[in-house]
């Protein structure tokens, strides 16, 4: 930690140093790059999520005081974003300059050839690229938004994991921990199987109701209306039972059924439904009704003593005392695997979970491609992204990760971006579909049956597996 | 006397506002809903394929059901409102200390936006943390989860409706009642006519004008409820609140099945025209061929 | 008629207003409390209210700029729905046209259409039609007051019919006879004396624009957003800011509140109508 700190210090000098030298030269660049764009306006559309909003409030003004190019953002609901996007891509209206694109969705737009391919686009503009940017030095997440060929298509600017978050406070309690050691015979520590994380679930859903506490053993982000079940199933309780890509084989003319070789509806696929609503059953009350949002607010909230919980909010319920009760009592640690799912991971056969986020991209129909241009350079550069990543927990560049702010950060958020830079390439984020949202929606009625007991698990998934061919066929990709 | 000329002059910037805004969206709708059509699909252009997409949802069990809940939904909605709305109206029609106090407060729902009262609902109805769960659950033994039991979903959604438009319904029958000339009621008493008569014979046919044109007004606004829904069940549990607004929403926007979604909105529509035609014919039409 | 006693009546009235009341009371409860609370065991009475989130939501610059569109979109769209239904149903009401019924009822279906399918073609058309130039209709206010009349403007024709065919004709005739003009008799006849219904239509007309969400989510960008889509933005992935949005949704009651405090009175004027007509 010293040595870290050290490092850090020294290293933080040693910027400091560089960038009084080379901070006149590098405004230089942008002031002369954006001269011939004077007056302009780009606009972009995203989510209003805290990252955007960063851009919106602090670096969009920035660039326009150093530039004289105004950046207006557009923050809207995750619904929103996408349709308002798609229409203006569509129907290539140009409204938009910058439009978020979240990482599940890349592919769509890509195969509608919505986006511009911003490295290529940057080598036939030398003019416009800025010494500062970079692709190299964005993580490896940055892949995702890239075509066949290594072409960038998209700025990262948000980059998570969905964890396992668990209670400090609570595991570490002595009276807890010998509690637990003579009901299991095992000590109290973040589970590894999915056994032990069920074990350690009814452990304290038990304690809770001996002790009349508002406590349960394990979050469930299990709404029975609201596609966040679906993505909970899918993106972090599947992999860790062997399940990838939604147990549909786009090598195998994207079969979903184990009958034409797919695993939607495969043993693994029902054992892991049938553990997850098992968690389920033990959850708070307000589980099946709770999405992304109120998953983070349960735990948030102290109302479960482990979880799995988008990165996102990881961020505020470790570090946010006006929003969480737990704050100081989070830990982090890689979910519960079945056996030789880490082994597949490691190997880059399988994952572990989501690696979830988003970039910003030019649509085709920009009309304001050069300033576009500068300001994505702008967003995408190492010196914007320290306060970025305090502000709204988020880490695109892998020089983030040294910066003492961050490294800080990094304490408070007991270890999460440790485990981001060290384990983030065990997950994955969804799998490289140009059909996500439709064939989720195709399926999803026949999951909320599941949810609610109306389906068996098995019954459910066949379903599901059938749904998903169908309408595979229907928009093409399945011959 | 007057010329009907005057009469389409005064008709005219209706027509032209509703032409450009209402038919030509329309003729576009009924055009892509002979298309299938998804830009996600291998084949991202409008392709022609004549009724196949009415064809399909005859057959689409989906698309039924969601039909089946929005007439439950309307059903009980609608009529409860109105049954509520006219004895309040009536109400407000005497006298009594604080009456324009307690005529604003009876409006005050009309003024949040759907979107808001579907999140004042969500988190007064979120189980075992919701004020009303809990207070069911404390007072009465209840235990009540919109996330799990249908029943309870559709009830307070219900509810949600009455408690927010209630009072357009009341303040448009307080507008026609108000209105109503006093001498068949002075005559009726008179004649020594009971209140259940002159309610039958007097009331009912005289402001049936007014009623009809408000369960028109409720019957195709709850057709097209979505934002409080999506905010308060997002259609859950399963497809128990899914009603065709909510349906044509996820075909539409997640889904962007142009296409088919073009044509459920086109049978939805006509369904929706002939139902109200019915009701007109037969609650109207008599009336002013008597006139 | 019976006259039951005014302290029934305002006991019946009160036990109403409580349950009107309630989910208001709610919204400022969650306007009040830091996020923290949320969800925590609810408690009926507000105790150490925390003002966080007025001071945040009174700050936002951009959220000023939704109230103004708001307003501006609301009032405009009221106005002319009102005033154009009135007109048409006057036209309906008073002349002879041949399908005037059928127009009649051509108008509501407007208001039928399930909207998220309209969204599109709206779209397209207020982007590629309905342009002069550079200039977009997508994104006006003008725009959203025109596209807020596809389900309004119905609305007040509807509302406004029976009001209309209730003046008794032989009011008009006794105006022409005494040499009045078609417009002195609309505006100076007619149009006083459906005050009540065209307060009603006016107030009506006004909350369906004010509280629209869908259509000016798509619609509108940057210029013309107004609060409704304001308060679409505290919903994200990263968990939903219910303490803001219950503020925005406070301060939104304020100019409802506003309107219906102005309009309601011509409601009442319409009690002593009964005379006139008898």
């Amino acid at each position: 930690m010293s040595f870290a700190l050290k490092l850090g210090a020294s290293a933080l000098a040693l910027t400091v140093a560089a960038t009084a030298s080379f901070a006149e030269s590098r405004a230089e660049f942008w002031k002369n790059a954006a001269e011939p764009y004077q007056g302009v306006t780009i606009r972009g559309v995203t989510e209003s999520s805290p990252p955007s909003l960063y851009i919106r409030e602090v670096l969009a003004p920035e660039f326009e005081a150093l530039t004289g190019i105004r950046v207006d953002v557009e923050t809207t609901s995750w619904d929103q974003m996408f349709d308002k996007a798609i229409k203006d891509m569509e129907a290539g209206t140009g409204i938009y300059d910058m439009a978020y694109i979240e990482q599940d969705i890349i592919y769509s737009y890509l195969a509608r050839g919505f986006l511009t391919d911003l490295t290529g686009y940057l080598a036939d503009h030398p003019a416009l690229k800025a010494p500062s940017y970079d692709e190299a030095n964005f993580t490896t997440f940055a892949d995702y938004f890239k075509d066949a060929e290594g072409n960038l298509y998209g700025v990262p600017m948000e980059a998570f994991l969905k964890v396992y978050l668990y209670r400090t406070d609570l595991f570490g309690d002595p009276d807890i921990q010998s509690a637990f050691k003579a009901q299991t015979g095992r000590d109290l520590v973040p589970a590894k199987t999915h056994a032990e994380y069920a074990e350690i679930a009814q452990f304290f859903t038990d304690y809770g109701k001996a002790n009349d506490m508002d406590l349960w053993g394990t979050t469930a982000q299990a709404h029975t209306g609201h596609v966040a079940s679906w993505y909970e199933y899918y993106e972090s309780v599947a992999p860790t039972f062997g399940v990838y890509n939604w147990g549909i084989d786009p090598d195998n003319n994207y079969a979903a059924s184990t009958a034409n070789g797919g695993a939607m509806n495969g043993p693994e696929a029902v054992e892991a439904m049938t553990w997850w609503l098992s968690m389920r059953d033990i959850a708070p009350p307000e589980s099946p009704a709770s999405t992304w949002t109120e998953v983070g607010t349960t735990f948030g909230a102290g109302r479960a003593a482990q979880g799995l919980v988008y990165g996102e909010n990881a961020g505020w319920i470790a570090a946010d005392a006006e929003k969480s009760l737990v704050v100081g009592k989070v830990g982090v640690a890689l979910p519960p695997l079945a056996d030789g799912v880490l082994a597949e991971a490691e190997s880059g056969d399988g994952y572990i979970g989501y690696y979830d986020g988003g970039a910003f991209g030019m649509p085709h129909s920009s009309k304001n491609k050069e300033a576009t241009a500068l300001f994505l350079q702008y967003i995408g550069q190492n010196e914007v992204q320290p306060n970025w990543a305090v502000a709204a927990p988020r880490v695109t560049n892998t020089a983030t990760y040294e910066d003492p702010k961050v490294v800080a950060f990094n304490e408070e958020l007991g270890g999460y971006y440790d485990l981001i830079k060290d384990k983030g390439y065990l997950f994955a984020g969804a799998p490289a579909y140009p059909f996500h949202a439709q064939v989720r929606e195709a399926t999803a009625p026949i999951f909320y049956q599941i949810l609610l007991g109306d389906l068996a698990p098995q019954e459910g998934l066949d379903q599901m597996a059938a749904a998903a061919e169908a309408t595979l066929s229907d928009l093409g990709y399945r011959k | 006397m007057q010329s009907k000329r005057l009469g389409w002059i005064l008709l005219a910037p209706t027509l032209v506002i509703l032409f450009f805004f209402g038919v030509l969206p329309f003729i576009y709708v009924v055009y892509v809903s002979f298309h299938s059509w998804n830009p996600f699909a291998v084949n991202p252009e409008m392709v022609f394929n004549g009724a196949d997409n009415f064809r399909k949802i005859v057959f689409d069990s989906a698309f039924l059901n969601s039909v089946g809940v929005t007439v439950m939904f309307v059903f009980f909605a609608v009529l409860s409102e109105l049954i509520i709305g006219y004895f309040l109206a009536q109400a407000f029609m005497r006298d009594f200390p604080g009456k324009a106090i307690f005529r604003t407060i009876h409006t005050l729902p009309l003024i949040m936006a759907p979107i808001i009262v579907g999140s004042v609902w969500k988190l007064m109805t979120t189980p075992s943390i919701g004020i009303i769960p809990h207070y069911l659950d404390e007072w009465f033994g209840i235990s009540m989860n919109i996330g799990t039991s249908a029943p309870a979903a559709f009830a307070t959604i219900v509810i949600m409706d009455i408690w927010h438009w209630t009072p357009l319904v009341t303040l448009t029958l307080i507008a026609a009642l108000v209105s109503l000339p006093q001498d068949p009621f002075e005559q009726a008493q008179i004649d020594g006519a009971g209140k259940r008569q002159i309610f039958w014979h007097i009331t009912l046919p005289m402001i049936a004008p007014a009623v009809v044109a408000t369960v028109f007004i409720r019957l195709m606004d709850a057709l097209r409820t979505v934002d409080e829904v999506w905010m308060l069940t997002g259609g859950g549990p399963g497809s128990a609140t899914r009603f065709v607004g909510v349906h044509i929403f996820k075909e539409v926007f997640p889904k962007t099945n142009y296409g088919y979604g073009s044509t459920i909105s086109v049978i939805v529509l006509y369904l929706t025209i002939v139902s109200c035609w019915l009701l007109y014919v037969t609650m109207l039409a008599p009336r002013s061929k008597k006139d | 008629m019976r006259k039951p006693s005014p302290i029934i009546g305002l006991i019946f009235w009160s036990l109403v207003s409580l349950l009107t009341l309630f989910p208001i009371y709610w919204l400022f409860v969650i306007s009040v409390k830091p996020a923290v609370q949320l969800f925590s065991t609810p408690e009926l009475i507000l105790s150490d209210p925390y003002w966080g989130n007025y001071a945040k939501v009174w700050g936002d610059r951009l959220l000023r700029s939704y109230m103004l569109n708001s307003v501006i979109i609301s009032t405009g769209n009221a106005v002319i729905c009102t005033v154009l239904g009135f007109f048409a149903c006057y036209a309906l009401s008073r002349f002879n046209m041949s399908g005037k019924e059928s127009i009649f009822f051509w108008t509501i279906t407007n208001r039928m259409a399930p909207p998220a399918v309209f969204l599109l073609p709206l779209f397209l058309l207020m982007t590629q039609v309905y342009t002069v130039g550079d200039w977009k209709l997508l994104d006006t206010r003008i725009g959203m007051i025109l596209v807020y009349c596809t389900f309004n403007l119905p609305f007040a024709i509807w509302t406004l019919r029976p009001t209309v065919d209730g003046i008794p004709k032989e009011l008009d005739e006794a105006a022409y006879v005494d040499g009045a003009s078609s417009w002195q008799v609309i505006t100076q006849i007619v149009f006083p004396l459906c005050r009540p219904g065209l307060a009603v239509t006016l107030i009506l007309t006004w909350v369906f624009a004010w509280n629209e969400y869908l259509l000016a989510a798509t619609l509108t960008n940057f210029n013309a957003r107004t609060l409704t889509t304001g308060l679409s933005e505290y919903v994200t992935t990263t968990g939903t800011a219910w303490g803001v949005m219950a503020t925005i949704s406070v301060f939104t009651l304020i100019p409802a509140l506003i309107v219906f405090g102005l309009v309601q009175k011509h409601i009442v004027a319409g009690l002593t109508f009964g005379a006139v007509k008898g």
